[in-house]
């Protein structure tokens, strides 16, 4: 146990190394930059000034496109000015007295600075609308958490673990999505469903060589559970070295009118992903409900031991649950990042919502996870109404601390009858 | 005195030819270092009832454990049918035809009744309707209620569907925990009749009782353990009647 989390430790610690020695090979210019655009036109011709305290100052002006672009010495502290005089008649700033702005650039960054200009975009639909749009978002958010709550909470089910490492199942669906999409250049929807196998596969494997491993070697759960936080940031930093820090778009559909449904406006691919997720969802629910290896599953959840003495092979069952679990997982993440981008640490940002959703519905119960994690997709989406969306997970996770205050066993967990 | 308790072992030995089931100098235990059993031999003829009894901790659970491979066998040998099953997983000896009901936990509290007797028969799907009109012979109160969470219900119908359970697979031998451990005396004598309808359809039955006295009632045989080792052998109603069994492990009791 130790050897092993000293190993892993080692990697990490190696992989990190490898990360932070190579940044300054790496390095690029420092530089401060921005577009100046008025009603979606480029606005040409604009002296923008770049200054430090230091007695650095460079002036740029905005191309044909409004781009400008200040290469700076160091990291440091800047003022950025715009001149309001170059700007061509009938633009002005949308607030006529913000023409400077102070930013902070790191070393070999870009920091964009924006000048917003014209009339500042006055919401035209009702509260209620609103209200309306973000329950429909924050459902089709839920959905694509639940997903990747229901493979967490199967994996939990049955073999105990609590698995910090689930988010990067997430990720490599996406990771994979975008290889089999932009390198190998298949079409998106084989991309993705092969990236859907992928993932899959990699859960099984996980388990067939890591997981049952260390079952078999009696590591206890709460081991187990550090462990897969150690999992998690190898991959995390290995899928940083492989695929780099950038969010990347798939090739198709990146960019999609939305669809308008009355006082909604929805993009094809979301409800495209909903209705998927959906599928994939009733799907597990029947599989667990109605054939042989999902009541199995469920068998193993109770009581691993009576299933094996019932005949059930266990291992055999868990490696199963493993690669449905991890294969729902990268569909989770596929889905994601067509409409947020392809990125490192996607899985990373979800993994705490995930975890809120499979606890609000009941630790280990399937139909719990799917509806706990579409009450904190809304949640999340409809609590921007009330408080600023930077606070948009905290009163989610307000919500999720409530109703565990009045249902401890979760919104569908059940008490057992003892003896 | 002759067949109450065991003269040597080479009598137990020759007594043991051809048995079903066979355990022979088993050493076993759960913690590296702290052995349950120290030697223990037992086996049980084709179509023989069994008990085991003894005092607390002689190591009687451990031996029903060491032969379904749930404790790790160190040292001697567990045979059935002429196979060696030692420290064999449980999932296969499922398969060659043992059935292994434990004392605690011994139903899937979240799966219905029928669904609890499904996972019985995991390895012969096709034959479940089948095994369950002949399983809903023996226990008439689980096919009316066969929709019903095994969670739900109480300790008596629990051992009622976990028996029915190691029943779905036709096994040569059942090993029953402790089958009246928490019933009432009135369930208590239902359990044990319902054993011995178990053991008269042809079915080799060895089992572990904290109720010594009802299990050498219905017993063929018996085998009193004390500190993990054989202590007596014999038929049951020898052992009720042998003034040095009851003194040590039936007690006054049993005089009454």
């Amino acid at each position: 146990m130790r050897r092993l989390l000293l190993g892993i430790s080692a990697v990490a610690l190696a992989l990190w190394a490898l990360l932070v020695g190579g940044a300054p090979a790496m390095a690029a210019d420092t530089t401060i930059g921005g577009v100046i655009k008025s009603d979606q036109e480029a606005v040409p011709g604009v002296t923008v000034n770049v200054s430090d305290e230091t007695g650095f100052v460079e002036n740029a002006i905005s191309d044909e496109k409004g781009r400008w672009r200040v290469v700076v010495p160091q990291a440091g502290t800047y003022t950025v000015l715009i001149e309001t005089d170059t700007l061509p008649p009938g633009v002005s700033l949308r607030d006529p007295d913000r023409t400077s702005v102070e930013v902070t650039v790191g070393e070999g960054q870009t920091k964009s600075v924006l000048f917003p200009t014209g009339d500042a975009p006055v919401s035209s639909t009702s509260k209620l609308d609103q209200a309306l749009q973000l329950t429909v978002d924050g459902f089709i958010f839920g959905l694509t958490i639940a997903l990747a709550a229901v493979g967490l909470s199967l994996i939990f089910g049955t073999t105990g673990l609590t698995n910090f490492s689930h988010g990067e199942l997430v990720t490599f669906g996406s990771l994979m999505a975008y290889f089999f999409s932009a390198i190998m250049g298949l079409p998106f929807i084989v991309a993705a469903a092969a990236a859907v196998f992928a993932g899959g596969l990699f859960g099984f494997l996980q388990d067939r060589f890591f997981w049952r491993w260390l079952r078999k070697r009696g590591t206890a759960l709460i081991a187990m559970l550090v462990v897969s936080i150690g999992l998690g940031i190898f991959l995390r930093y290995f899928y940083l070295f492989i695929f780099g820090g950038n969010t990347r778009q798939y090739a198709e559909y990146s960019g999609q009118a939305g669809l308008v449904l009355g006082p909604i406006v929805v993009t094809p691919k979301a409800l495209v992903g909903a209705i998927v997720a959906v599928v994939f969802l009733a799907a597990t629910v029947a599989w667990l409900r109605f054939t042989r290896m999902g009541k199995a599953s469920r068998a193993i959840a109770d009581n691993p031991a009576l299933a094996s003495a019932s005949g059930i092979d266990v291992n055999r069952v868990i490696s199963i649950i493993w690669a449905a679990g991890a294969g729902l997982a990268a569909l989770a993440g596929v889905i994601y990042s067509l409409s947020n981008g392809v990125s490192w640490i996607s899985g990373f940002g979800l993994l705490l919502l995930i975890f809120a959703g499979v606890t609000l519905g009941g630790l280990g119960t399937a139909i719990g996870a799917i509806v706990g994690s579409i009450i904190v997709g809304t949640m999340i989406q409809l609590s921007t109404l009330l408080i600023p969306s930077e606070l948009k997970n905290v009163g989610a996770l307000a919500v999720l601390i409530i109703i565990l205050m009045i249902r401890p066993q979760g919104i569908l967990g059940r008490s057992e009858r003892v003896g | 005195m002759a067949g109450t308790t065991i003269e040597g072992r080479d009598d137990h030995l020759r007594a043991a030819e051809g048995a079903l089931v066979r355990i022979d100098d088993v050493i076993a235990g759960y913690f590296p270092g702290v052995n349950i059993l120290n030697g223990c031999d037992l086996y049980a003829q084709s179509g023989e009832l069994v008990g085991i009894i003894g005092p607390n901790g002689a190591g009687k659970s451990t031996l029903l454990k060491s032969l379904f491979g749930l404790v790790k066998v160190r040292s001697g040998k567990v045979t059935f049918d002429d196979k060696n099953i030692t420290n064999k997983r449980a999932d296969k000896l499922v398969s060659m035809g043992i059935g292994f009901v434990p004392q605690n936990n011994n139903v899937f509290p979240s799966l219905t009744i029928e669904e609890n007797l499904q996972m019985g028969a995991f390895q012969e799907p096709k034959a479940f309707h089948s095994r369950f009109d002949e399983v809903a012979d023996l226990f008439p109160a689980l096919a009316q209620r066969r929709k019903q969470r095994a969670g739900s219900l109480s300790g008596g119908e629990r051992q009622m569907v976990a028996m029915a359970r190691a029943l779905m697979m036709e096994p040569k031998v059942l090993l029953l925990d402790e089958p009246s451990a928490g019933l009432s005396p009135a369930l208590t004598d239902e359990a044990f009749v319902r054993v011995k309808a178990i053991n008269k359809t042809g079915v080799t039955v060895i089992m572990v009782e904290q109720n010594a006295r009802r299990c050498l009632q219905i017993c063929d045989r018996a085998y009193v353990l004390d500190q993990g080792r054989n202590a007596y052998t014999g038929t049951g109603k020898a052992l009720a009647n042998d003034p040095k069994v009851v003194e040590l492990y039936l007690g006054t009791l049993a005089k009454a």
